[in-house]
């Protein structure tokens, strides 16, 4: 153990030293994992931040095997700090050592019941490991957890903003999704949520899995709150697994989605009492009280599109409020939410509806269209060049190849016999 | 723990920096295993967080708070009840939980600020929500008493008829900059280019 330390300490100042370090550290592997925990004092002669690839293959295999919380107590904060201060070009060298200790970082976090003190941590990790913003690494899904564990929902968010282009695992994706869904209802981004949960039920996938079916559900209640609406047809693109069986495993969902679509508040409530229990246990009650009361919401925005002037009285008659005072403050609420346009006219009882103000000419709105513009034309782009990666990709070209000569064969048949008569 | 950042904020009244500042802190001294909860300034926190209109992260705070210290500070828990109004949208009630506290030193400026915030806030969304409004009501949103409501809002140009203790709402017009610059026509350029590539 002293040779590899002292080959750590020396060869880790440039690329080619670093290069046969790790031939050495990859050599040692089988005697390290021999060692497991017993290495954790090694680890105080080296500094995290010069000597990152050799403390990193260390760290590794102190953390494999099985823990007892006392042993994790231990682990938590020397890789805590050595995630921050480590040397990304480095840990690049061996990424799957650094997931992996990354991994188990967040398994100890779990056994001692301590969310939050890896939130900072794992952040600074995917942002070391990432080749670039649009990279989904494993530890996405793991730093959600985190959040979503810890309450530190506002945390989440940061990553959640970026464009995902680049995938390692399926897996990863549905979870970073259906996490990040979880993150946005929290903060009732509805319309991101909504987005995210819509990409795992639409994502390739050859059998159905335990994700796809809770994300569904998900997005269900929340397609109910944010659009009022829902329709159980999926795109085109959608895995015909998910066409043809994610419905089966919902179907209290989807009775309720029915229900909201007639607008009879008591209906829809008859409806989640029946199921109240399943609702519960997946962990949606919640959800299920928001699409009742976005019902209201709803059925006042209904009343703009036929009326252009209103009584409060007749508002709550309409959408079955207790008084004319509970429909202003409806009303209030919903002008405040920016979700219509409406004076009130408290001396007679009466709300003029209005029609958006907006009128698209505004500095603002032209800023807004064009960064809209400028990202659907990046996406574009990207696009363009990933259409010809794939028709440059042998692989494909074989495939397309070989049916082509199938198809030219039925079609070009030596035309004589067919007209030889 | 190092607080620098945070008296920094609040001595220099920049509130709309609290709430990010102490997630911040918090997340670092987390990560460091300090068990920072006994002494942590919640109140502040969940003050920041309701000063910068953040009230999902607030009840996210609240719910992550150990039971000893929702049970045990009072400016925990009146600061709560401010979130607790606004979760409602109990308009008039977040007043009255303003006032029914006694605040510490270093919360009374970040209150008051908000106090002003959410006055001017609930002006804003009388103007664009009402067309006639009763004094009572004026007086409950603003949360002033129905005289200083009245004066505030004659100042504003709305006006006051006190034998049907009605206010008549003055919508301001909204003047918004409507001016190109001339990069514009450099990117409608590029637009174009685009499309026909």
């Amino acid at each position: 153990m002293e040779a590899l330390l002292a080959n750590i300490q020396g060869l880790s100042s440039n690329a080619g030293d670093l290069s046969n370090l790790h031939i050495i550290l990859k050599q040692a592997h089988d005697s390290l994992y021999a060692e497991s925990i017993r290495l954790l004092p090694l680890l105080d002669q080296l500094d995290p931040s010069i000597h990152s690839l050799g403390y990193l293959y260390i760290l590794e295999s102190c953390s494999s095997g099985a823990f007892s919380k006392e042993q994790a107590t231990t682990m938590v904060l020397p890789i805590a700090r050595f995630i921050n201060s480590c040397d990304k070009e480095q840990i690049r060298l061996a990424p799957d050592k650094f997931l992996s200790v990354c991994r188990r970082f967040k398994d100890h976090l779990m056994l001692l019941e301590a969310p939050l003190r890896g939130v900072a941590p794992m952040l600074t990790a995917i942002r070391k490991i990432q080749s670039s913003s649009e990279h989904l690494t494993s530890l996405h899904p793991e730093f959600l957890v985190l959040c979503l564990l810890s309450k530190c929902y506002k945390a989440g968010l940061s990553i959640l903003d970026e464009d995902i282009f680049e995938v390692d695992q399926p897996k990863d994706l549905f979870l970073y999704c259906y996490y990040g869904g979880m993150i946005c209802i929290g903060q009732k981004r509805f319309r991101k949520a909504l987005e995210l949960l819509h990409n795992v039920v639409t994502a390739p996938m050859s059998v159905i899995n335990a994700i796809a079916v809770e994300a569904y559900k998900k997005y269900i209640l929340v397609s109910l709150i944010h659009n009022g609406q829902f329709s159980t047809s999926l795109p085109k693109y959608t895995a015909s697994v998910a066409q043809r069986n994610l419905k089966n495993f919902c179907q209290p969902y989807i009775e309720l989605a029915n229900s909201y679509s007639t607008g009879k508040i008591a209906e829809f409530e008859t409806i989640a009492q029946k199921h109240r229990e399943k609702f519960d246990n997946d962990n949606n009650l919640g959800l299920v009280k928001q699409a009742i009361s976005s019902m209201y919401k709803r059925n006042i925005q209904r009343l703009t599109q036929t009326y252009l002037t209103l009584s409060l009285q007749d508002i709550a008659n309409s959408v079955q409020l207790n008084s004319a005072k509970e429909a202003e403050m409806h009303v209030l609420q919903m002008i405040q939410d920016g979700e219509i346009f409406a004076s009130i006219n408290q001396k007679d009882g009466m709300v003029s509806f209005l029609e958006d103000p907006e009128q698209y000419k505004t500095c603002q709105m032209i800023d807004h269209i064009d960064s809209s513009i400028q990202r659907i034309m990046a996406l574009s782009r990207k696009l363009t060049a990933m259409n010809e990666n794939i028709s440059c990709d042998p692989l494909f070209l074989g495939k397309v190849g070989r049916e082509r000569q199938r198809f030219d064969f039925d079609d070009f048949d030596p035309v004589p016999q067919k007209f030889n008569i | 723990m190092d607080f620098s950042p945070l008296s920094e904020a609040l001595a220099s009244k920049s509130y709309e920096k609290i709430a990010d500042i102490c997630d911040e802190i918090m997340l670092q001294v987390a990560a460091e295993g300090v068990s920072f909860q006994d002494d942590w300034p919640y109140a502040i926190h969940l003050l920041g967080h309701i000063y910068a209109g953040d009230i999902n992260s607030m009840r996210f705070l609240w719910k992550s708070m150990p039971a000893a210290v929702k049970e045990s500070q009072q400016e925990v828990q009146a600061a709560w009840k401010i979130g607790q109004k606004l979760w409602v949208r109990d308009y008039g009630g977040v007043y009255e939980a303003i006032c029914g506290f006694d605040w510490s030193l270093e919360a009374q400026g970040l209150v008051a600020a908000f106090s002003d915030l959410y006055t001017k806030k609930m002006f804003q969304l009388l103007q664009s929500a009402y067309s006639t409004i009763s004094i009572q009501d004026t007086a409950l949103f603003l949360g002033m008493n129905e005289d200083d409501a009245t004066s505030y809002v004659q100042q504003q140009g709305w006006i006051v008829d006190p034998a049907s203790q009605m206010i008549t709402v003055k919508k301001q017009p909204i003047i918004t900059e409507q001016k190109l610059n001339p990069s514009k026509l450099q990117s409608l350029t590029e637009y174009v280019f685009h499309l026909e590539h």
